[in-house]
C-alpha cells in the first residue's frame, strides 16, 4: 500500500523491482490476462500507444544492467558492442525473454538493426519489428512515411492478436501516454527548480518503473508520489548543477548515477528513459490518431541524438538544452562502443569549448561495480567549478 | 532482493545540515600551521606549512591495508619531526585515493586538484603534469593560477604504472629503488612490446632465457611506460613546462626515457613524491586563512 510507506520505502521497493531481471510485473501481467501479449521494446523511443491500444503490454528492454553473465551471446554477435545488445541477446538465449510476444527495435544505430536481425533468427516464435524513422524531417514525405511506418506496425499486432484497433482506442492510447508523460515532466521541473528535493536516482527508479508497468498503474503512482516529493524537508547544497549527456540508450549502472550525485552534483538535465518524455507536450487526440503520432514525432521530439533534426545543427539545440536547464557544466556519460553518443560528442565538445562551458567525459558499460576513478574524477569536476570558475 | 554493493537513499541524501568541523588552534593574529595528507595506493604522504607556505616537516609511510592509520601514522611523523603537537595544526586536507579516510582531516580535496596546486607552487610555469602512482597515471593540464583546466586518468588497467615497473623489478629480483639506475646503464635497450602488467613478466623471463641484459630489458620496460604516458598526456596536450610528480619521479631511468620522448627536459622536484601533499597543505592554508579573516568557506565542505 503506498500510503503506508515512506518516499525512501517506495523508492527502495521499485528499486527491487526493477532490478529484478526475470521481469516479474510482465509475469503478473499475464497472469492477471490471460493470452495477453507483451511487446518488447528496445530504446530510445517507440509508439508505446500501439500496443496499449490493442490491450497489449509494452515492456522497455534494456538489457541485464550487469545482473547477468554474457555466456552466449558473445557466440552470436560481437564483443565490441554495446553491453546492452549483448545482454539483451544473452536475455533470449537464457530463456528470459520466452514472456515476450513480439519484440520492437526501433532504427537507431547498426547495432540495434543487427540485433533485430540476430533476434528473428533465432527466435523466430516471436514477432520481431523493426521501426523505420524518418531520417529526413524537412521532406514533406517525413510524416506521410512514418504514419505509413505505425499503420504496418499495427497491422503486424493485429495480425498476431486476431483482432483489430479502433481508433477510438488508439485514441484513448495516446490520452493515457499524454497524461503519464506529463507527470514524467513535472519529475524532470522538479529536478530542475528544486533539485534539492528529488535525486537522479530516485527520479530514475519512478521512471524505469513505468517501462514496466501499465500505464494507467504508473500515473496512479506518480500522482501519489509526487505530493509526497513536494513535502519532503531538504535543504539547498553548495552543489553543481549539471546535465548528463550520452546515456539514452544503454542505461549507467545506477550506482554510477549515485556517485555523481555524491560526488557533489545536482543533475539538473538528462537523457536517461528519453521515451518516457519523448514528446513536448501533447499529442493531437482529435483526427487521424497516427497522422497525430506521427506529426508529433516530426514536429515535438525531444533532442536526441538518435533524431535527425533537418538542417538545423544538433548542437544548437544541445546548447538551448544547457541554457534552459541553467547548468553549470555537463558530464558526457556514454555507453563504451555507443556510436551515437560518442560520434555526437566530438561535435557537442567543441561547442562547450568555444561557449566556455565545462564539462568531463568518460564511458561505462553495464558491467562495472568499482566507481572510484569515476568518482575522483566527478570530484575534481566540480572543485573546477566551485573554486575556480 | 538488494544487491550487495547498492549504495543507500539515505546516507548522504538525506543529511540535511552541513557539518563543518572546527578544531586547530589559531593563536591572534597568527595561522599557526596546516597540513595535506596524501593517502595513495602504495604509499601515504604528509606535509606541514606555516602560514608563509613553507615546509616544516615531511611524513611518509607505505599505506598497506589500514588506510586510516596509514594516515595518521603519515600525519604523526610529520608532526613529530618538527616536534608538533596535534592541536598545532589549524587544518589539514586529506587527498588521494583514500583522502575520505584521513578521518582527523577537515576536508578532502582530490589529488588532481592537489598535484596541479602543488607542482604550480613549485614549478610556477607548469603547464602539464604527469603524475605517475602506485595504481594509476594521470595527465593534468593547468593554467598559470595552477587551476586544473583539463585531465585524463588511466583506465581500468596498470599498465604504464608504477605497479608495472614493481612487476619488472620483481621478476628481475632487484629492488625499485634500484631499477632507474640499473636502467641507465644500458647501451640498446630491448623493445618491451607487451602492455600488461602480468605478461609483460613472461616477457622478461623470455628475454632472460636468451641471455638478454638485465639494463637493456629495464631499459625497455622504462622506455614502455614513457611511451603510455606519453600516449595518455596527449589527451590533455602536452604543453611545456611538463611537471612530473608521484612516486615513480624519483626514478631517474623513468625521468631519462620520458625527457627522450618529450625531447625536451621536464620539472622534477626532490619533493615530487609530495606535490599532491604539498598541493593539499596549500589548499589547507587557504581555508584556514579565509576561516581565520572570517571569510565564509565555500566549498564541498558546506555541501
Amino acid at each position: 500500500m503506498i500510503e503506508s510507506k515512506s518516499f525512501e520505502e517506495l523508492i527502495e521497493q521499485y528499486r527491487d523491482i526493477i532490478d529484478d531481471v526475470s521481469f516479474p510485473t510482465v509475469k503478473e501481467w499475464k497472469s492477471k490476462h490471460a493470452g495477453g501479449k507483451v511487446v518488447g521494446m528496445f530504446p530510445v523511443y517507440t509508439p508505446l500507444e500501439l500496443p496499449h491500444a490493442m490491450g497489449m503490454l509494452p515492456v522497455g528492454l534494456f538489457g541485464a544492467g550487469g545482473r547477468v553473465e554474457i555466456d552466449h551471446a558473445d557466440s552470436r554477435i560481437q564483443s565490441f558492442v554495446c553491453s546492452i545488445a549483448r545482454s539483451t541477446l544473452e536475455l533470449g538465449l537464457r530463456d528470459m525473454t520466452k514472456d515476450f510476444d513480439v519484440l520492437w527495435f526501433p532504427s537507431i544505430c547498426d547495432v540495434a538493426r543487427n540485433l533485430s536481425g540476430i533476434w528473428s533468427s533465432n527466435f523466430p516464435n516471436q514477432q520481431v519489428s523493426y521501426i523505420h524513422f524518418p531520417q529526413n524531417m524537412t521532406s514533406p514525405a517525413a510524416i506521410t512515411h512514418y504514419r505509413t511506418e505505425l499503420r504496418r506496425l499495427l497491422s503486424n499486432l493485429e495480425e498476431l492478436d486476431g483482432k483489430k484497433a479502433t481508433g477510438a482506442a488508439i485514441v484513448s492510447s495516446i490520452q493515457a501516454y499524454n497524461q503519464n508523460r506529463a507527470l514524467c515532466e513535472q519529475l524532470y521541473a522538479i529536478k530542475r527548480d528544486t533539485p534539492w528535493l528529488l535525486s537522479t536516482y530516485e527520479a530514475y527508479v519512478l521512471l524505469r518503473l513505468a517501462t514496466m508497468t501499465p500505464v494507467e498503474e504508473h500515473t496512479r503512482i506518480l500522482q501519489d508520489i509526487l505530493p509526497m516529493i513536494a513535502t519532503r524537508n531538504r535543504k539547498p547544497r553548495d552543489y553543481v548543477r549539471v546535465m548528463i549527456e550520452g546515456s539514452f540508450c544503454e542505461q549507467p549502472p545506477l550506482e554510477l548515477i549515485q556517485v555523481i550525485e555524491e560526488a557533489g552534483c545536482y543533475i539538473v538535465d538528462d537523457d536517461l528513459l528519453m521515451h518516457t518524455r519523448w514528446f513536448h507536450g501533447d499529442v493531437m487526440t482529435n483526427g487521424d490518431p497516427l497522422l497525430a503520432l506521427a506529426e508529433s514525432y516530426i514536429h515535438q521530439s525531444r533532442y536526441s541524438s538518435v533524431r535527425h533534426y533537418g538542417n538545423k545543427p544538433r548542437k544548437e539545440q544541445f546548447v538551448q538544452k544547457i541554457r534552459a536547464g541553467k547548468v553549470d557544466g555537463v558530464i558526457f556519460n556514454a555507453p563504451k562502443f555507443c556510436e551515437p553518443a560518442l560520434l555526437d560528442y566530438v561535435v557537442l565538445k567543441d561547442e562547450l569549448e568555444k561557449q566556455g562551458i565545462a564539462y568531463l567525459a568518460f564511458e561505462y558499460e553495464e558491467k562495472m561495480g568499482v566507481f572510484e576513478s569515476i568518482r575522483t574524477q566527478v570530484e575534481t569536476f566540480v572543485e573546477s567549478v566551485l573554486f575556480f570558475s | 532482493m538488494h544487491s550487495s554493493n547498492r549504495l543507500s537513499t539515505n546516507d548522504w541524501w538525506v543529511c540535511d545540515e552541513p557539518v563543518i568541523p572546527v578544531r586547530g588552534t589559531i593563536i591572534g593574529d597568527q595561522i599557526m600551521l596546516v597540513a595535506g595528507v596524501d593517502v595513495g595506493s602504495t604509499q601515504t604522504k604528509a606535509i606541514i606549512l606555516n602560514e608563509n607556505a613553507e615546509i616544516m616537516a615531511r611524513g611518509i609511510v607505505n599505506t598497506g591495508a589500514n588506510v586510516v592509520k596509514a594516515a595518521e601514522k603519515a600525519f604523526n611523523e610529520a608532526r613529530k619531526s618538527a616536534k608538533l603537537e596535534e592541536w598545532d595544526v589549524a587544518y589539514t586536507v586529506g587527498t588521494g585515493y583514500g583522502r575520505y579516510k584521513v578521518l582527523f582531516g577537515d576536508t578532502q580535496i582530490t589529488e588532481i586538484s592537489c598535484h596541479a596546486r602543488g607542482a604550480n607552487f613549485l614549478f610556477p610555469k607548469t603547464q602539464t603534469i604527469l603524475d605517475i602512482g602506485g595504481q594509476d597515471t594521470k595527465g593534468i593540464r593547468i593554467n598559470e593560477k595552477g587551476e586544473v583546466v583539463d585531465f585524463c586518468m588511466n583506465d581500468k588497467c596498470a599498465a604504464g604504472t608504477g605497479r608495472f615497473l614493481a612487476a619488472a623489478a620483481d621478476v628481475m629480483g632487484i629492488s625499485l629503488d634500484e631499477l632507474g639506475d640499473v636502467a641507465l646503464r644500458s647501451s640498446s635497450a630491448l623493445r618491451i612490446t607487451n602492455v600488461c602488467t602480468v605478461f609483460v613478466e613472461t616477457e622478461i623471463m623470455n628475454h632472460l632465457s636468451k641471455g638478454k641484459k638485465g639494463e637493456d630489458i629495464l631499459a625497455g620496460v622504462h622506455q614502455s611506460i614513457a611511451a603510455r604516458s606519453v600516449s595518455l598526456i596527449r589527451r590533455v596536450g602536452i604543453s611545456p613546462e611538463i611537471t612530473f610528480t608521484g612516486g615513480v619521479s624519483l626514478n631517474k631511468g623513468m625521468v631519462h626515457a620520458l625527457q627522450e620522448k618529450f625531447g625536451f627536459p621536464i620539472n622534477v622536484s626532490d619533493d615530487s613524491q609530495f606535490i599532491g601533499a604539498l598541493g593539499a597543505a596549500l589548499f589547507a592554508l587557504d581555508r584556514a586563512s579565509a576561516r581565520h579573516d572570517g571569510e565564509p568557506v565555500s566549498s564541498k565542505e558546506e555541501a
